[in-house]
């Protein structure tokens, strides 16, 4: 475990954490907007919009997010998705690679904007309806009620479940491996392969760790400025 | 000048029937009291008039702006106008408890009045001094005893300038030493002849604040008159063991 070696591995272990952060951040970025519109669309007063939410919910936390990677990958291009990544494209490589990070976005955001809308859903039952009457007394709009009554109590309540969450999600983009986007452990392992030594691996669990600890920090502080004291 | 008149209104819950056709006037400045056992519909019939609950028949206006119409609603905007004519307090306060006093007072203000902004500074300064809470204008609610944030709650319907306030048992949720300063602060209301629906367990209040008591029973407004009346010559039976039962 010579700091020769791991200063020689860790460039690319670095650049695989940074696609690991960058499939982080876009996900919750759309993830938790969405989830939320799936939550408020569980609730219309319009049946099919329920149903169609409560089917996507149903789906997406049904089958495994491995299921729903692997059938973007490889079933869209079927279907005339991607068409354009074509293997005898060579000089379109970095677009290709491109697109299969996109790909990986959507399938991540998909699957998790289901578990947001749950929490969310949670979230929102904890909600007094003395809350939504004050609101309507004082003249709120719908809108309004939501965007500045509800939705910051809900945060509150659901925040702890949100970090659970985005715990679980940093070591989910391990899943690209399986796909062949190269992120963290793609790299890890390549080197474990090549070099025959377990250090790029411990290597990649103290990045995990480092990224797991910092998110846990940014979420505490989160829930002390949610507290309303 | 009436400022609310309700005429046989009606409502059930399902098939259970909680106001069978209840009638009255509030003029300017009236004071009213509404007592009853409970159950009776008191707070069923304060829903319904600044619609929180769906009348099943009957008609309320307020200021001569109809509500509903032998059942038959105003359009929406008409039913915000004429609710926004009304306050409410709530047993449970209902404060938002992600806002800090001021911000619970100044929300409505700003989001749904759109008033500039200096001039919602003025009517909070002047709410929270007239409840005594300007030193806890930047509390979050967690923070306050239940009769402080009953006078917050109060401070936050009088922001949005009501011409009638409506209170459903103010005191009720609170314990027992904490209700005279909400009393107080009713009753400074009243002092200023502002137009109110108070319904409360607290005879003497009713007795000393009130211009006029309704009596409820059963989902009818059995009786109206002023304080003396109610509380030393009630006519209906059911008024009188109903007093006699609270002020065993
Ligand atoms: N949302 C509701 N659904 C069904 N029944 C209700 C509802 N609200 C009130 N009731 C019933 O209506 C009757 C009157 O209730 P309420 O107006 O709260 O009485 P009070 O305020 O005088 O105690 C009670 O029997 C109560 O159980
Ligand atoms: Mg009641």
């Amino acid at each position: 475990m010579s700091l020769e070696y791991i200063s020689k591995i860790l460039p690319l272990l670095l650049k695989g954490a940074g696609t690991t952060l960058s499939l982080f951040f876009i996900v919750i970025v759309l993830a938790i907007p969405l989830g939320f519109i799936v939550t408020l669309l569980a609730k219309s007063k319009f049946p099919p919009l329920r149903w169609l939410s409560n089917t996507y919910i149903f789906v997406m936390r049904g089958t495994p997010l491995l299921l729903q990677l692997v059938f973007i990958f490889f079933g869209f291009p079927i279907i005339g998705i991607f068409l354009n990544n074509t293997f005898d494209a060579p000089m379109l490589a970095n677009l290709f690679r491109l697109e299969r990070f996109q790909a990986a976005v959507l399938g991540f955001t998909l699957n998790y904007a289901a578990y947001f809308a749950e929490i969310f859903r949670g979230g929102l039952l904890a909600i007094d309806k003395g809350q939504y009457e004050a609101a309507k007394v004082l003249g709120f709009s719908r809108y309004h009620t939501t965007t500045k009554i509800i939705f910051p109590q809900m945060i509150r309540v659901a925040l702890p479940a949100v970090t659970n969450e985005s715990i679980t999600l940093i070591k989910d983009t391990a899943l690209l491996y399986a796909v062949a986007v190269p992120e963290l452990l793609h790299f890890a392992q390549a080197a474990v392969n090549r070099d025959f030594n377990l250090t790029p691996l411990f290597i990649a669990a103290l990045i995990y760790l480092v990224l797991v600890f910092v998110l846990t920090i940014f979420f505490k502080w989160l829930e002390k400025r949610f507290r309303f004291q | 000048m009436t400022m609310v008149k309700a005429n046989n209104v009606k409502k059930s819950f399902g098939t259970t029937e909680v106001l069978s056709g209840v009638s009255f006037e509030v003029q300017k400045g009236d004071v009213i009291a509404v007592i009853g056992p409970s159950g009776s519909g008191k707070s069923t019939m304060l829903r319904c008039l600044i619609d929180l609950e769906q009348v099943s028949d009957g008609s309320i206006f307020v200021e001569n702006n109809p509500l509903v119409v032998d059942g038959v609603y105003s359009s929406g905007d008409e039913r915000k106008t004429v609710t926004s004519k009304m306050g409410m307090v709530f047993q449970h306060f209902n404060l938002f408890p992600h806002l800090t006093v001021r911000q619970n007072l100044e929300l409505a203000p700003k989001t749904v009045k759109k008033l500039p902004s200096a001039e919602i500074r003025n009517l909070s300064d002047m709410y929270l001094e007239k409840v005594g809470l300007l030193n806890k204008a930047d509390s979050y609610p967690a923070s306050l005893s239940g009769g402080q944030k009953q006078r917050v709650a109060i401070a936050r319907a009088l922001m949005m300038s009501p011409d009638v306030m409506l209170f459903d048992e103010p005191t009720s949720a609170l314990d027992p030493e904490l209700t005279g300063e909400v009393l107080a602060t009713i009753k400074k209301l009243a002092d200023e002849r502002i137009t109110m629906i108070v319904v409360t367990h607290e005879m003497g209040f009713a007795k000393e604040v009130a211009n006029k008591v309704f009596f409820m029973d059963n989902g009818e407004f059995i009786e109206e008159g002023t304080p003396e009346q109610i509380f030393n010559t009630p006519t209906h039976d059911r008024t009188r063991e109903f007093l006699n039962s609270i002020l065993k």
